[in-house]
């Protein structure tokens, strides 16, 4: 599996934090990102509504031919959105580790604003790590 | 493993076939302005009262309880036991319903293609409770499947009802007007082709 970026979007459906870890996918700009996150929040809200048997959750993951995106929504609606490559083994693990890292580098921070855009370099370079062992994995 | 239903949608953003199996929650009929034919047999609303009125509801509510329903003379009528349309069910009527499946599609369809930056096509998603397939073919149309969030991706079954049932039933039967805007394209046989087609699957429970 190849992890090709990871967003961070708000509760609001902003987003706080976007990385890409490959160049399977080609470089986009901020704003065009900014979009495509408040879209998927968007989204997210409206496939709870049309469950053909009534209640359940948003979008868990999607596809497209070669790639897949994972959405992660924590208890406190925040959503973590990591765009891989298909199959992907060891998805769920990865994500859970992520969770752990910014609940670590990101929450126990005192500087850090709820809600607002992450400028964490530990977070930045313990991410990193943990891409780069999963993309070479 | 179940199948729960079937939309097609064509280049106008309309909606002109529906059908579906194994739904817990039955859809609600849509009200009578907004009732196209030839795409669904619901029953119509029967209250005149639900004919004469528009719900405006908000997609985020949960529960519909309670809505606001404003009726011709402007007053304002707390619903909840009044009209006929909310009885019995708990969802959005169909015409709301498939807007949403549209706008979902269109979205994310438009979100994979920024993303890849070539012309990729989406195929699928998944929540707790369904799966969505989306096969689009050359001519603009979109066929739509709700499935159990277990299965593997049932594109190739929207393959062979758009090149089986479709193509025989609906493409080459002069009664169906295509791209009329005003009427579905549902007929019996096509109705009965697609049933026996997904009653045919292993992945159809029972």
């Amino acid at each position: 599996m190849t992890v090709h970026a990871l967003w961070v979007i708000n509760k609001a459906g902003g987003l706080v934090f976007s990385r890409s870890y490959s160049d399977t996918l080609p470089p986009l700009p901020l704003n065009t990102v900014l979009i495509l996150a408040g879209t998927l929040h968007g989204v997210h809200a409206i496939t709870s509504r049309i469950s053909p048997g009534g209640g359940g959750g948003g979008m868990e993951s999607f596809e497209a031919e070669g790639w897949g995106g994972r959405v992660f929504l924590t208890a406190t609606g925040t959503k973590f959105v990591v765009l891989h490559s298909l199959p992907h083994p060891g998805l769920e693990e990865l994500l859970l580790k992520v969770y752990e890292i910014y609940a670590d580098a990101v929450m126990k921070n005192p500087f850090h604003t709820p809600e607002m855009p992450i400028n964490s370099s530990l977070f930045e370079t313990r991410l990193q790590a943990l891409m780069i062992a999963a993309n070479t994995a | 493993m179940t199948i729960f239903s079937l939309y097609i949608f064509d280049r106008h953003c309309d909606c002109i076939y529906y059908q579906d199996w194994h739904r817990t929650r039955p859809i609600r009929p849509p009200s009578i302005p907004n009732f196209r034919p030839g795409v669904h047999r619901l029953p119509p609303p029967l209250d005149p009262l639900a004919a004469q009125s528009t719900v405006r509801e908000s997609i985020f509510d949960r529960d519909h309880a309670v809505s606001n329903v404003i009726t011709t003379n402007g007053a304002r009528v707390l619903s909840g036991s009044t009209p006929a349309t909310n009885r019995g069910y708990t969802g959005l009527p169909f015409d709301e319903e498939t807007k949403l499946v549209y706008g979902v599609v269109l979205s994310m369809r438009n979100m994979v293609k920024k993303l890849s930056g070539r012309d990729e096509t989406f195929t699928s998603y998944r929540t707790n409770t369904y799966k969505l397939h989306l096969y689009e073919t050359l001519t603009g149309y979109r066929f739509v499947l709700l499935s159990d969030p277990s299965t593997d991706s049932l594109r190739f079954v929207l393959r062979q009802i758009y090149v089986g049932p479709f193509v025989d039933y609906v493409v080459r039967n002069p009664m169906v007007q295509l791209d009329s805007r005003t009427e579905g394209i549902d007929n019996d046989h096509f109705r009965a082709a697609v049933d026996a087609h997904m009653r045919g699957l292993s992945m159809f429970g029972t």
